[in-house]
C-alpha cells in the first residue's frame, strides 16, 4: 500500500483517529508518520505525570470517591474543587488536605503503598500540641463511661481537666511553650 | 553580584571524592519538601504571596542562618540570565522547575554549596543536602537540623494525620527524598540492571538514569530513591535505602570481578581507548565524553589506570555539559562548537594530575 500523504512510499504505519465520532484511518509511510503532529503528541507528554495517572485513575466523571461530600468538595480558601486536584495533580493549599479528606485515603494508598498515615518527624510546636489533643481525647472517653455508670463527681472532674487543656492549646502551646 | 561564585568551574564539596564505596557511590542528596501556615501552595499563589513568602523564609535564613554556623547567599530567580540558570541547574543547586518559575521564587546557597533551599519551587521550602560519597544518615542530619531551626521561626503545615503537607500527593508524609548517585558499568554492562530495576520498584524505591527519567542511563550513573514518603518514618526510609544501595554495590562489585576474571583484556582494551578518547579528541559529544567518563572511572577502580584523581572526573560530568561549557568560553556555543569546547575542556583537566581541595579556575 501507498503512504496516503506523500504518495511515494510505501505505507508502513496505520493511524486511527476519532472525531466527532467518525473514525478515520490513514497509511503513512515511515516518514510523514514521523511528521504527523497526531501521533506526535501522544508521544510527547510524560506518561508518568502524576496528574495523568490521577486522572486515570480516578476519571473525573467518578471523581466523587464519596458520593456525600460531592456538594462540598471545594476548598474555601484556595477555591480549588476536587476535580482540579484530579487534573493537576496538585493540592492548592494546606486546607485542601481537609477539605477532600475523605477521598484521600484511596489517592494515597496507591501512591504510598497502602499507608495513609503519616510516621515520622512531628515539629515541635506541633509535637506538644498533639500530646494535649490525644490526652483530651483519652479524658473525653473517661468522661463518657463516668456519665454512663452515673458517677457525675468523676464526670466534673475530668470536664474541667478537659477545659483546663483546651484553655492550654488555645493558649500558648500552639507556640511550642 | 552573589550569584557569580556559584557559577565559576570549580568544585563543589559536593563532588569531591571522600569516603567508603566512593568508587560506586559518588554522592547524596536529601531534599525535604516544606510549606508554610498561611499560604496557598505555589501552584495557586499569587505574585503577592509569593513575595511574602519569599521574603519570610529569606529574612530567616539571612538574619539567623548563623547561629548554625552557615552563611548564606540569596539568589533571586528573576535576576539571573537564562544561562546562569542552566549552570545552576547543571550543577544540581536548582532545580529545572525553578528556573522556570513564573513567581518570585529564590534559592539559598551555602558557601561550599552543601546546602541549597528553594524558595517557592513546587513547595515554599525545597531544603536540599548533598554530600559527596554514600553518606545518608550524615546528609539527612545536615538537612534535618536545618530544618529544625527553621521551623522554629516559621510556621510550616503540618497535619496530623497526613504529616508535612506538600503540593503533591506524592511528597506528603516526611516530605523527604533521599538519593544516591550510583555508578554501576559493570551491572549495565552484564545487562543484569534491567532485572534489578523492577526489583527495586517493587520495595517502594525508584531507579533512574541522572540525566533525565529515559531508561538508558547515560555514562552508567543511575540515581536510586526512596519512593514513599507516608507511613514510613525518616528513619525506616534512610535504613531501607541504605540496604538496598548496600546490595547494590555488592552486586556491582561482583560484575565487575567477573567481567575482570573473564575478559580481562577486552575490558582493559576499552578502558585504554576510552582514555584516549578523552585526552586526545578534538570534538566529543555529551553522549561519548559520558560513556568514555564511566569507562575511565571504571579503569581507575580496578587499577587499570594509575596517577588520576577521580573527583577532577566528578567535575567533568557537570563541567561538560551544555550550559558550563558556554559560560567557560564566555560565548553562546552552537552544538558542533559545544563538542571542540568539551574535548578541549577535556585535554585540558586530565593532563593536569592533581587538583587543590579548594577547587581551582579552569581559565
Amino acid at each position: 500500500m501507498i503512504c496516503d500523504q506523500c504518495a511515494e512510499r510505501y505505507a508502513s504505519v496505520m493511524v486511527k483517529q476519532q472525531q466527532h465520532g467518525q473514525i478515520t484511518e490513514l497509511h503513512l509511510c515511515d516518514i510523514c508518520a514521523a511528521e504527523n503532529q497526531s501521533i506526535n503528541i501522544v508521544f510527547e507528554k510524560d506518561p508518568l505525570a502524576i496528574h495523568q495517572l490521577l486522572s486515570n485513575w480516578f476519571p473525573i466523571s467518578k471523581a466523587s470517591i464519596n458520593p456525600i461530600r460531592k456538594e462540598i468538595t471545594t476548598c474555601p480558601s484556595c477555591d480549588f474543587t476536587f476535580s482540579n486536584f484530579l487534573q493537576l495533580g496538585k493540592f492548592g493549599c494546606p486546607s485542601c488536605y481537609d477539605e477532600f479528606s475523605s477521598q484521600l485515603n484511596e489517592i494515597f494508598k496507591r501512591f504510598h503503598n497502602g499507608n495513609t498515615e503519616h510516621t515520622g518527624k512531628i515539629p515541635a510546636s506541633y509535637g506538644t500540641t498533639l500530646k494535649i489533643k490525644k490526652e483530651i481525647e483519652e479524658l473525653r472517653k473517661q468522661m463518657q463511661v463516668s456519665i454512663q455508670g452515673e458517677h457525675f463527681e468523676e464526670a466534673a472532674r475530668l470536664r474541667d481537666e478537659v477545659k483546663m487543656l483546651s484553655s492550654k492549646l488555645e493558649g500558648g502551646a500552639l507556640n511550642g511553650s | 553580584m552573589a550569584v557569580e561564585r556559584f557559577l565559576q568551574p570549580r568544585a563543589s564539596s559536593w563532588m569531591a571524592n571522600n569516603g567508603e564505596n566512593v568508587d560506586i557511590a559518588m554522592s547524596t542528596r536529601i531534599r525535604l519538601a516544606r510549606n508554610l501556615t498561611d499560604f496557598k501552595f505555589p501552584y495557586s499563589f499569587t505574585e503577592d504571596e509569593a513575595l511574602k513568602v519569599d521574603k519570610e523564609i529569606s529574612s530567616v535564613l539571612l538574619d539567623k542562618g548563623s547561629e548554625l554556623d552557615y552563611t548564606f547567599s540569596h539568589i533571586s530567580i528573576d535576576e539571573l540570565a537564562q544561562l546562569q540558570k542552566e549552570v545552576l541547574i547543571e550543577k544540581h543547586l536548582i532545580s529545572p522547575y525553578l528556573a522556570k518559575t513564573q513567581h518570585s521564587g529564590s534559592v539559598l546557597l551555602s558557601q561550599n554549596e552543601e546546602l541549597s533551599i528553594m524558595v517557592n519551587e513546587e513547595d515554599h521550602l525545597r531544603i536540599q543536602s548533598l554530600q559527596s560519597g554514600f553518606h545518608l544518615q550524615n546528609a539527612y542530619k545536615i538537612a534535618n537540623e536545618l530544618d529544625t531551626f527553621l521551623e522554629k521561626n516559621l510556621s510550616y503545615a503540618f497535619h496530623e494525620k497526613y504529616g508535612y503537607l506538600t503540593s503533591c500527593p506524592t511528597n506528603v508524609g516526611t516530605g523527604m527524598r533521599a538519593s544516591v548517585m550510583l555508578h554501576l558499568p559493570a551491572l549495565t554492562m552484564s545487562h543484569q540492571i534491567q532485572r534489578l530495576i523492577p526489583a527495586i520498584s517493587r520495595l517502594g524505591m525508584v531507579v533512574r538514569g541522572i540525566y533525565g527519567e529515559g531508561s538508558q542511563a547515560l555514562g552508567n550513573v543511575y540515581q536510586i530513591s526512596n519512593q514513599l514518603t507516608l507511613g514510613k518514618s525518616e528513619y525506616e526510609i534512610l535504613q531501607d535505602l541504605e540496604n538496598m544501595t548496600e546490595q547494590i554495590i555488592q552486586q556491582e562489585r561482583k560484575a565487575r570481578e567477573a567481567i575482570l576474571l573473564n575478559s580481562p583484556s577486552t575490558l582493559e582494551d576499552r578502558v585504554c581507548r576510552s582514555l584516549g578518547v578523552l585526552t586526545h579528541s578534538r570534538l566529543l559529544t555529551t553522549e561519548e565524553a559520558a560513556t568514555c567518563l564511566s569507562d575511565v572511572r571504571l579503569g581507575i577502580d580496578l587499577k587499570m589506570i594509575q596517577d588520576m584523581d577521580m573527583s577532577i572526573l566528578n567535575e567533568l560530568m557537570i563541567f561538560m555539559q551544555p550550559a558550563f561549557l558556554q559560560q567557560y568560553a564566555d560565548n553562546p556555543l552552537q552544538p558542533k562548537e559545544r563538542d571542540f569546547a568539551r574535548a578541549k575542556l577535556f585535554r585540558e583537566r586530565l593532563n593536569k594530575k592533581e587538583i587543590n581541595s579548594e577547587g581551582e579556575d579552569l581559565a
